[in-house]
């Protein structure tokens, strides 16, 4: 770690800065712009565009290739992996804030706007943290507020059902993550996680394989509550439904994506990976002659067969869209999950292409997300309803709209160009080079499954008829922007995916390296 | 890859843009169509009969932005191509040199990344050139052809995409790439042979056409597939320019059938030709061609000279060195996708010659001579004729393209006589009824000959615009369709000499005689069902020709056949292109001249064969070998044919043309029973239908019965018995509990009620419950495995 210099420490946290400078310029703002009637309007654009400037940051002030320092004491690192994902959910915060300017109940009251750009500053933490104290820190930057959004709508009683709904399950699952946490610093007496994979290692620990196993339980029980993985999903249809629309949007992207940045980060720097080489050395955990790997890869791999599976089939029966959204991101938990399952490759590829292959996925998916969530705010907002049967005869109504929201169906069901194809392909593919055949298999099969009901939506918006066809829906401007963006970015990462994927591969390679493996 | 507008090795990303850009702008902007109902005003009176319904009438500007977009986009690709085209033949040695550029398009773990590029060498330099020309006509040809149709602006958009892919498949450096836009044609064709979808003949002809390639596509992309497994590329350069690489590939055993002597290349071969064998429609997957001329004319045009028909014999050229691979056809070692392709081929070329003969559609009978002409290109790749069967592509795209659209400018003709007609004479024919003798004609016509889905579309008519017998005497009503169907039709004879088609069907011929005198039996096989196919072209041409343009009119609409006045945008824009078009059906036959042919060898050819020349660098220099010899047989042969199917078709159809009420003079000297099979396709069709289409609709009608209904369904019902057996015992359990406890009960139940109604919260421990179950099993499990290996 070295001696401490607080400039070249900076860059690793620039984004951040960024973000509590604005949170408090916003603040200001809230506070003291007078009351007319674009106040909010134009906070969210102030909000809007400097995340999206501060998402250039990453790319400013980058870290030196091929590394994946630490920072701040250990706190956190700085490597293009982290940068990745700031910049995913610095995006999804801007993207968010242009989606809820129109949206009644959220976007025209100043508070909304505060509250996500610190849900997203957490986000940002949460992304590169190196640290139990730092991870469970930002955690709860992420988790507190999103309970807040998601009650936003105080005279909506499904809006606080759904807040407090949130609210409890995700206390508890905090609860079990943070018991973990203190078996894991009992056991090893360190916070930081590559100190405590040094501490599982030796002999202090041996005979206490059970401790062990059952704090690393513990964590994933946590982190499957927030990436929604079955069995830990039962709050999602809930909260998607109830929370206002651009609550749900950003729950399903931010949150997940740094979740799944920082689990990803947990398991390899605490439990390890595999050697690669006979000259690398293997940084994996073993306790009584046990490697604690090949736990949580097996009880990965079921959590991902079941999420999608589980996520798939119930997602067949839904009409209300929202909640359909909700079964959907279930079932890409479990597609990204089978990132996390393929760590056990024995190769430096393999185990590279798994953790490109997760970073690939949440960046794909958090803009075909949000541009299917900000059709749906749009024809709500507009027409009062959010049943499926509701879209029908859509091309007729906004034929802009129903394209943007087909792009973004066909990039969840994994259909080129679309992005979301390469997002499967490059699963599958890391599935595969950790010769787990079977699981991409699977996965290919839910994909089936899964294209039934994305299909059917196109054609209910393209071929049905619908009851207002005659009314076209109106688009305000800021909402064509986000949607045209957001598509065109899809189809751009769907034909060239080569240089996110490139940059998150070296990224990965950077991690692995600073591993020693 | 560098962005650089003046380096020929980014050019060639730039061919596509055009067009696919175009697709895109009028898709995206010209959506605002307004349904109308239907009416005469706004068809003009011409085809095609979309009855009352109400149609999406394309407003005014849309239709001229759509024209005026898709025009630039193709304009551009011209330019760009033809700017590549003109620098390749200046280069010096082009073929070990060539223009293109690459990126990683995809990393693929521990494979190398896909490199995704184009290619510009001297084979597609050919193309460069053949395809943005007679793409241009076809649009330029479109505007007056489409000029009253409501939907032209989608028209437009769909036949820009089918350009622009056409455009990608012929830039592909690579089989992915050639792939994709060998794709996206065959989605474009479907769409645009059913482009008056409200017709039914239309959609059934496009639903035919798209499943008959998918079959051929699917064998192919297997070809794609085994040929990436073993080479671990898809690359042409890396593939096809490395003699290591085909050796390999022609020394290891194939996959399948490997114990009958099948080499991995000769299987990979077969599955691509198999795909070739779809798109370019030969023996026994050419069924949807005569079909596909249900679209509109510049459609088939599109498909027939242009694209998609040429994109598979093109693909073959590409691939050839994997074809030979461990054979050599010029010594007589055929591997087996080279014999494929000469027996496929040769039989086409003579099968489809029988059929056209007998067609009265004019369209039609086109159609069969493309099937029959691609025949040839087969063939001539079969027997090794590489350069010879590159010729005839390039030349048989100029004329074929010319002859659809002077096709479809002679049908014009006749539904803008039709119309007149029916303006003068309405009364007169809705009293008379049957008065007009060529209404009895056609009637008779088909019941004589049976009911051809192909007349159908016009039965609701009762007059058919495309039937031949109904024309004579056109050729004073629109003489520039005339002679320019003339040359059109006489280099698709061969006409020796001073046609295109003569050359490079001789070039054939030749190469066919050279084998035949080393006493290979493929050669003498192409040989001589080439020279009886050529000589039945040469008659069937006439033929058409003289029934078409000679004699006296046979019908009323004839009489009135008109294109409209001389300044009217619709004829002139029709007629543009045949005129483009005629110099190049004509004479660009002279780039291919063999060097020793006497007098037009020294003329054209002084040093070398310039064709040949330039594209035999497309080969790897082990692959070059000589051409033929000058040798007097073929091209005696050559003339003899040509000149002896012009002379019958002259003497049949020319010298006494026929009148209106006669008959074919076919039917005399065939007898009846053989017309009627050649007309009806040697009842393919039918065969088709049975062996094919009803076993899939029994199995669709079985599946429906048993597993849907039978299994599915019965399923289904039992779970909703269970349920209702719930209910009941539900409610005798309510009226048991009710009756038996009294008073008390009602009161639990509402409190109940109550509970539940709260139980939203109630629920999350319900969940949180489950969790802690899932999390205490799953440490069970951890703790027993864990537990059991300590123990070992």
């Amino acid at each position: 770690m070295g001696e401490f210099n607080v400039w070249t420490s900076l860059p690793a946290v620039a984004p951040e800065i960024g973000l509590t400078i604005l949170a408090a310029v916003v603040l200001l703002l809230d506070a003291y712009l007078p009351k007319e009637k674009n106040r909010a309007r134009n906070i969210a654009f102030v909000s809007a565009v400097s995340m999206a400037v501060l998402a250039l940051t990453p790319f400013i002030w980058a870290p030196a290739p091929n590394t994946s320092e630490l920072f701040w004491g250990g706190m956190v690192r700085h490597d293009a992996l982290g940068q990745l994902f700031d910049v995913m959910i610095l995006l999804a915060g801007a993207i968010t804030v242009m989606i809820a300017v129109d949206d009644s109940g959220v976007g025209r009251r100043g508070e909304f706007h505060l509250i996500v750009i610190i849900v997203t500053l957490g986000g940002c933490i949460l992304s590169s943290s190196a640290d139990l104290v730092m991870i469970f820190v930002a955690l709860e930057t992420v988790s507190i507020p999103l309970y807040v959004l998601a009650a936003f709508r105080r005279e909506d009683n499904k809006s606080s059902e759904s807040g407090l709904k949130y609210f409890l399950f995700g206390s508890f699952a905090s609860a079990i993550l943070l018991y973990g946490f203190s078996f894991l610093y009992g056991l090893t007496g360190s916070t930081q996680l590559t100190a405590i994979a040094a501490g599982l290692n030796s002999e202090i620990v041996s005979g206490n394989l059970v401790a062990v196993l059952a704090a690393l339980l513990m964590v994933i029980v946590g982190f499957g509550f927030k990436i929604s993985a079955v069995p830990f999903h039962f709050w999602t249809p809930d909260v998607y439904e109830g929370a206002p629309t651009p609550v749900t949007a950003f729950v399903s992207v931010a949150s997940k994506a740094g979740s799944f940045a920082v689990f990803m980060r947990f398991l390899i720097e605490a439990f390890g990976l595999p050697a690669v080489s006979a000259d690398a050395t293997s940084t994996l955990v073993v306790i009584d002659g046990q490697t604690i790997q090949t736990f949580w890869v097996n009880l990965l791999t079921v959590f991902s067969i079941l999420s999608m599976t589980v996520g798939n089939v119930l997602a067949l029966r839904q009409k209300n869209f929202k909640r359909l959204l909700a079964y959907s991101s279930i079932a890409q938990a479990g597609y990204t999950l089978m990132g996390l399952a393929a760590l056990q490759a024995q190769s430096a590829i393999g185990q590279d292409i798994a953790m490109a292959s997760i970073t690939f996925y949440m960046f794909m998916y958090t803009f075909t997300n949000l541009v299917i969530f900000a059709g749906i705010i749009l024809f709500v907002e507009a027409t009062g309803r959010e049943n499926i049967a509701d879209f029908a005869g859509l091309q007729r109504r906004s034929p802009w709209l129903a394209l943007a929201m087909t792009i973004g169906l066909l990039s969840l069901a994994g259909i080129p160009p679309a992005a979301g194809f390469f997002g499967k392909l490059f699963l599958f593919q890391a599935a595969v080079e950790a010769n787990l055949v079977g699981l991409a298999m699977i996965g290919v099969l839910n994909a089936i499954v899964a294209l039934y009901y994305y299909l059917i939506i196109i054609k209910i918006m393209y071929v049905d008829q619908g009851i207002d066809e005659d009314k076209p829906l109106a688009m305000p401007r800021s909402y064509a922007w986000v949607l045209g963006i957001t598509s065109v970015v899809i189809i751009i990462l769907g034909v060239i995916p080569t240089p996110i994927f490139d940059l998150a591969q070296q990224g990965a390679a950077a991690v692995r390296l600073a591993m020693g493996s | 890859m560098m962005v650089d507008f003046n380096s020929v090795d980014f050019l060639p990303w730039l061919v596509p843009v055009g067009p696919l850009l175009a697709f895109l702008i009028i898709s995206l902007a010209t959506n605002r169509a307004k349904p109308e109902p239907a009416s005469s005003l706004v068809y003009g009176g011409f085809r095609p009969p979309y009855g009352d319904l109400g149609v999406p009438v394309a407003t005014s500007w849309s239709r001229i932005l759509s024209i005026t977009v898709g025009i630039s986009g193709v304009v551009m690709s011209l330019l760009v191509s033809w700017r590549l085209v003109f620098t390749a033949t200046a280069t010096k040695d082009f073929g070990e040199v060539v223009f293109g550029s690459s990126v990683d398009w995809l990393s693929l773990g521990s494979l190398p990344a896909f490199q995704m590029g184009v290619l510009v060498d001297p084979l597609n330099s050919a193309m460069l050139f053949m395809v943005p020309l007679a793409v241009l006509c076809i649009f330029i040809y479109s505007i007056g052809y489409m000029a009253h149709d409501p939907r032209q602006s989608r028209f437009f958009a769909l036949i820009s995409l089918f350009a622009g892919a056409m455009l990608t498949l012929v830039v592909a450096d690579n089989l992915l790439l050639l792939f994709v836009g060998w794709e996206v044609m065959g989605l474009c064709s479907y769409l645009l042979i059913g482009f008056w979808y409200e017709k039914d003949t239309a959609y059934k002809a496009a639903i035919k056409a798209f499943t008959t390639t998918r079959v051929a596509d699917v064998l192919m992309l297997l070809g794609i597939a085994y040929l990436y497994a073993e080479t671990g590329t898809l690359s042409f350069r890396e593939i096809l320019y490395n003699p290591a690489v085909l050796e390999a590939l022609a020394g290891k055993e194939a996959l399948l059938f490997g114990g009958f002597g099948l080499s991995a290349a000769g299987l990979i071969g077969i599955f691509l030709v198999i795909g070739t064998i779809g798109k370019s429609a030969q023996f026994p997957l050419h069924l949807w061609l005569p079909d596909a001329m249900q679209g509109p004319t510049p459609v088939s045009a599109m498909i027939h000279a242009a694209a998609m028909v040429s994109a598979g014999i093109y693909a073959i050229l590409r691939m050839y060195p994997v074809f030979a691979a461990g054979g050599d056809p010029h010594h007589g070692i055929f591997t087996a996708p080279l014999l494929l392709m000469a027996v496929v081929g040769a039989f086409t070329a003579l099968f489809a010659a029988t059929m056209a003969v007998a067609q009265n559609d004019v369209k039609a009978v086109l159609a069969y001579s493309t099937i029959s002409q691609l025949g040839f290109m087969m063939a001539a790749l079969g027997i090794g004729a590489y350069i010879a069967a590159a010729f005839h592509l390039i030349t048989h795209a100029f004329f074929k393209a010319l002859l659809f659209m002077a096709s479809g400018s002679v049908i014009h003709a006749m539904e803008h006589g039709e119309h007149h007609a029916h303006e003068h004479h309405a009364p007169a024919h809705g009293i008379g009824g049957g008065a007009d003798p060529h209404d009895a004609h056609s009637h008779d016509a088909h019941a004589e000959h049976g009911h051809d889905a192909h007349h159908d579309a016009h039965d609701s008519h009762a007059f058919d615009p495309q039937d031949m017998r109904n024309m004579g005497g056109l050729d004073k009503k629109i003489p520039v369709t005339y002679w320019t169907f003339l040359a059109g039709g006489l280099s698709l004879a061969g006409f020796p000499l001073i046609t295109a088609g003569f050359w490079s069907k001789d070039e054939i011929l030749a190469d066919a005689w050279l084998g035949t005198t080393e006493g290979f039996g493929p050669h003498a096989l192409v040989f001589v069902m080439l020279a009886v196919a050529a000589f039945m072209t040469a008659f069937y041409t006439m033929r058409q020709i003289g029934l078409t343009f000679k004699g006296e009119a046979r019908t009323e609409p004839a009489q009135h056949a008109g294109l409209g006045g001389q300044y009217d945008i619709i004829s002139q824009t029709m007629q543009l292109p045949l005129i483009i078009l005629t110099p190049f059906a004509l004479f660009a036959g002279f780039v291919g001249v063999p060097k020793d042919f006497p007098i037009f060898g020294s003329i054209f050819a002084s040093e070398h064969n310039p064709f040949k020349y330039f594209v035999i660098e497309s080969l790897h220099p082990v692959l070059h070998f000589e051409a033929p010899a000058f040798n007097w047989f073929p091209v005696l042969v050559s003339f003899a044919v040509a000149l002896g199917g012009i002379y019958l078709g002259y003497r049949m159809y020319w010298v006494k043309p026929l009148k209106a009420g006669e008959e074919d003079p076919m039917i005399k000297i065939l007898g009846g029973d053989l017309y009627t099979t050649l007309q009806r396709r040697y009842y393919m069709d039918e065969l088709y239908v049975l062996l094919f289409v009803q076993p899939s609709q029994w199995i669709s009608r079985q599946v429906n019965e048993f597993v849907d209904k039978g299994i599915i369904d019965s399923v289904l019902h039992g779970i909703a018995r269970f349920f209702t057996w719930v209910g009941d015992l539900t409610k005798v359990l309510n009226a048991w509990l009710i009756d038996g406890v009294g008073d008390g009960i009602p009161r639990w139940i509402f409190q109940a009620g109550g509970w539940l109604r709260g139980a939203q919260t109630g629920k999350v421990q319900q969940y949180l419950l489950v969790v802690l179950i899932a999390a205490v099993v799953i440490g069970v499990i951890f703790a027993l495995t864990a537990g059991a290996v300590t123990a070992q």
